[in-house]
């Protein structure tokens, strides 16, 4: 009993309990039997003077308990659970040069919800949110976890701080809802700008995501990590581009009507092939090539194959080469800065004139043409197979319920699709010229002015894909939809580049990109085959 | 008229049928008044003795008008080479040389871009192109064997090829394709040695109308037949290259199911070399057969090997057999072989496809077999070792082989039918 002799306020007394009971409290309240065992309250009485009756806790129990019905015996929320310590690990933390920051890790909060991942570094620190980082099976952690059912406990995140950042130790901090927290020491790893981008866009490919796995990942890069990755890769571009090896094999003397931008990477042997077969063409002099080159490991052969073809060929040549990959937009927009056509025909590496006349017929529609279906224009396009590719793009959407993600909020992603991909080569609806959503910038067409009008293609697209419906639907949204005109050649798609899983994580980033750019005016009235938009309404039958 | 005759290697550097051929039509050339033939056979590592530093072109041999081109790099998949060097190289020698008809017998080991690059240098000249092989068509060694069960083929197709040799989808196949006639676009005038080769060519997509068929023709030293002939005609000899397509195996094959009919009457002479380039399966199968074969007893031994032969002992050779033995597995586009057992007077006992089955009448002048069949070939070796009176039906039933000198008149006429030919597209 407290006799008075601490020094301490006296409380006031608490109001009279006439019946409580010592043994029915403790067995109504569990955690205070607990307590009481530990020696943290002296008595039940004591913790429901202090807290339980605060709490509304029964003092006693009713005489007789319903049957077959959970009675209440606390206000909701009131009774807190201790926090206990979650399982968990910070797997990687690593940081480049330029303060892209990647960390993957993972936490049981399978019940209790993580809350932040904090860093604590020498000089800085970052709190990631749980929603800015994605979540991802970890069979691995499950194993440990000793989970029933498999739960998404990996995560991993990035963000760009744009300055150089200290590395060094790091006390990691995961923090779960109810305050619990797991605190770890984590090195943190060094790595090459161009690495980290890397790391980051593989470990995006290949994580595994719980549920619909596509739509979870393009759903976690929405939150927070896609505008990082975003901005980390724009400052990797300016890098690239900044520096550009060129040399020119030209004829002296000649002025290109048009001039055609490829931009190469991983494969070098698409130059000398896409010169022989264009030189035959009749009219080919009037066509110069930029060849922009995206790996560093092909500079030699290419200048190689470039003088050879000068020799062989003879048509001029300019070729690019960048020290690290730009991506295809920022490669061709280079490649426009120094073309010295009014023309520019941007052409895949694996793309082929299927007509011997193509040469001239392209510049004749370009001359012949008016300038509304000539600012912008593709072509129909065919495998090697003989069927047709691609005879201009059209947008669907995909709609997951939020349900299966984890979130409040259904997920559209865009998709674009080809018409006619896969129909027999003679289809004169698929074929006929007319405007069309978008054309596929394995071969697009265009007037050097309405390029620089709409400021090229969007460097915000990280390697490829999507830049060039987003170009195309600029150009739509300025009053200008692309067409698709009478003109054919084999594109062999994407055999005329190395493709690796960096790029899948680029294509994801990039699918979140343009789905966040353009749902709203594609749900309005660009959506189908068929599409509603007043400046298409051709397509419709 | 200046002829630029251009070979893949040369003929005393690497032995093969087309440097064989390139090298008697320039000897035979020489001897036409009025034309200058000149030679630029290909060297590769083959003859790492041959490259000097520096140089992708020098003589060779101290030989008037006989020059090598020193390649190294090539890509054998498209069929080009990767330097700058090696085409400027090539573009000057042209320019130096400066012939009427550029005459190539291969495009190996230059690229099949040096055909552009030829139309380029030299805008006037005839370009004549003579297939030895199917190696524009064929990306599995030009020999149209498809490569999972070895048997022939007739039409390529970039699923077919792409089946034959996976590393190369079917769109690269279809490139292969664009690419190779992008180049042989060209080319003036074909001549094949073979006119079955020429259905093989234009069902691939070349104008019929630019073939001519021009057969190989040799220079052979004298021969005069065997004073005594022998009482039985059971010799049979192989001749060629112990490469897998040549067939030595469906011949060690039938002498394995001649013994086991308790058929023994009978001698097989090999003579061959370049094993090393069979594959190892087949080297290790026929290197075993002669191995077992060294070890049984003299009186047993039925095959013997010979190894190679210059051209000089051939008449010798010759003479230790009664028949030659053509077993080869593929479309064997003119077989010189048959060529040398003629002029030795020799019947030639062949797979039933190509070049053999267009040169030899069955049961006329040579006997023909199902390709590939080694119970079909044992059994006709068996009716050659045994019909009495079959060997000197045959042997006089041979018609002599083309000499040097028709050969070099054929591809004369090709040239001036070349230049009739840029006359009409000029029109």
């Amino acid at each position: 009993m407290d006799d008075g002799t601490t020094g301490r306020a006296r409380k006031a007394p608490p109001a009279p309990l006439p019946e409580f009971d010592e043994e029915t409290y403790l067995r109504l309240n569990p955690d205070v039997l607990m307590a009481v065992a530990e020696g943290k309250f002296r008595s039940a009485r004591e913790h429901y003077e202090q807290y339980g009756r605060a709490e509304g806790r029964l003092a006693m129990a009713p005489r007789d308990l319903p049957r077959d019905k959970i009675i209440i015996t606390a206000r909701p929320g009131s009774t807190g659970e201790a926090p206990h310590t979650p399982l968990g690990a910070v797997d990687t933390i690593k940081l480049s040069s330029a303060g892209g920051l990647f960390v993957t890790g993972w936490v049981n909060d399978s019940l209790d919800r993580l809350d932040s991942v904090e860093l604590y570094v020498a000089g800085w620190s970052v709190a990631f949110s749980a929603a800015s980082l994605a979540r991802v099976r970890r069979p691995d952690a499950d194993q440990v976890a000793r989970l029933a059912t498999p739960h998404a406990l990996g995560f991993w995140g990035f963000i760009y701080a744009a300055r150089r950042l200290p590395t060094g130790k790091c006390n990691a901090v995961m923090r779960l809802k109810s305050g619990a927290e797991l605190i770890l020491i984590v090195n943190i790893e060094s790595q090459d700008d161009l690495d980290l981008r890397s790391t980051v866009l593989n470990h995006l490919a290949s994580a595994q995501y719980p549920g619909p796995a596509y739509f979870n990942s393009v759903s976690s890069i929405g939150r927070a990590i896609g505008s990082q990755l975003v901005d980390f890769s724009q400052m990797l571009t300016r890098k690239a581009v900044s520096t550009p090896y060129i040399e020119r094999f030209h004829h002296g003397g000649r002025v290109p009507k048009a001039s055609v931008i490829v931009c190469l990477y991983g494969k070098p042997d698409y130059l000398a092939l896409q010169q022989a077969l264009f030189s035959r063409q009749a009219g080919a002099e009037d066509y110069e090539f930029i060849y922009v080159c995206n790996s560093q490991a092909l500079a030699e052969r290419l200048l190689q194959e470039a003088a050879i073809a000068q020799l062989a060929y003879g048509l001029d040549i300019t070729l690019i080469l960048l020290g690290a990959n730009a991506g295809f937009a920022a490669a061709n927009n280079l490649g426009a800065a120094h073309a010295r056509a009014k023309r520019l025909v941007f052409m895949n590496p694996d793309v082929f004139p299927k007509e011997p006349d193509f040469a001239r017929r392209h510049l004749a529609q370009v001359e012949d043409l008016p300038a509304l279906r000539t600012d912008i224009f593709g072509a129909a396009l065919y495998y090697s197979d003989g069927s047709l590719m691609h005879a201009g793009m059209y947008f669907e959407a995909d709609t997951m319920p939020g349900f299966l993600l984890e979130q409040k909020d259904d997920e559209t992603i865009l998709r674009v699709e080809h018409y006619g991909k896969g129909a027999p080569p003679e289809d004169a609806a698929l074929l006929r010229p007319r405007p069309v959503p978008a054309v596929t910038g394995a071969f697009i067409s265009m007037s050097s002015a309405w390029f620089e009008e709409l400021e090229g293609f969007s460097q915000d697209y990280i390697f490829g894909h999507y830049e060039d419906a987003d170009l195309c639907l600029r150009s739509l949204e300025a009053g200008r939809p692309a067409w698709l005109a009478d003109l054919r050649l084999y594109h062999l798609e994407g055999k005329g580049s190395a493709r690796q899983m960096v790029h899948e994580g680029a294509a994801a980033v990039n699918r979140w990109l343009f789905t966040h750019s353009w749902v709203e005016p594609v749900k309005a009235a660009l959506l189908g085959p068929a599409p509603v938009h007043p400046a298409l309404a051709e397509v419709r039958p | 008229m200046k002829i630029l005759i251009i070979a893949m290697y040369h003929p005393e550097l690497v032995r093969g049928g087309s440097q064989q051929m390139a090298h008697e039509l320039f000897q035979g050339l020489k001897a036409v008044p009025g034309v200058e033939p000149v030679l630029l056979c290909s060297a590769d590592y083959n003859s790492p003795a041959m490259f000097k530093s520096g140089a992708r072109i020098t003589g060779f041999d101290q030989r008037e008008n006989e020059f090598l081109f020193l390649s190294y790099d090539y890509d054998y998949n498209w069929h080009k080479l990767p330097l700058p060097l090696q085409a400027e190289a090539f573009a000057v020698f042209l320019k130096r040389i400066s012939p009427d008809v550029v005459h190539f017998h291969h495009f190996m080991a230059y690229g099949i871009d040096y055909l552009t690059l030829t139309r380029k240098i030299l805008p006037d000249a005839r370009i004549v192109f003579t297939a030895h092989e199917f190696m524009a068509i064929c990306a599995a060694d030009g020999h149209m064997v498809r490569k999972g069960d070895g048997s022939l083929c007739e039409q390529a197709s970039q699923v077919r090829c792409h089946q034959c040799q996976p590393h190369f989808g079917p769109e690269e196949y279809f490139l292969r394709e664009q690419w190779m006639k992008a180049h042989l676009h060209v080319v003036d005038l074909f001549t094949v040695p073979s006119r079955f080769m020429i259905e093989f060519y234009t069902r691939w997509g070349l104008d019929a109308e630019k073939f001519l068929h021009v057969p190989n023709g040799l220079q052979m030293p004298k021969f005069s037949a065997q004073a005594a002939a022998p009482a039985r005609r059971n010799r049979f000899g192989f001749f060629g290259q112990m490469v897998d397509v040549k067939g030595l195996h469906v011949l060690l094959e039938a002498v394995n199911l001649l013994r086991a009919e308790g058929f023994d009457d009978f001698a097989v002479e090999i003579n061959g070399e370049n094993i090393q380039f069979a594959t190892p399966a087949r080297r290790k199968e026929i290197e075993d057969f002669l191995a077992e074969e060294a070890e049984r007893p003299l009186a047993e031994r039925r095959v013997s090997f010979n190894g190679g032969y210059p051209h000089g002992q051939l008449a010798a050779r010759m003479a230790r057999v009664d028949w030659v033995v053509v077993p080869s597995t593929w479309w064997e586009i003119f077989c010189l072989v048959i060529s040398e057992a003629w002029h030795f007077g020799r019947p030639v006992i062949a797979s039933n496809q190509g070049g053999p089955a267009e040169r030899i009448t069955d049961s006329k002048d040579g006997l023909l077999f199902e390709l590939g069949d080694a119970r079909a070939l044992a059994e006709t070796m068996r009716r050659a070792a045994t019909e009495v009176g079959l060997w000197e039906k045959l042997a006089g039933g041979i018609t002599p082989p083309e000499p040097r000198e028709a050969m070099v008149q054929g591809y004369l006429a090709a040239y001036e039918a070349a230049a009739a030919r840029q006359k009409l597209a000029a029109e």
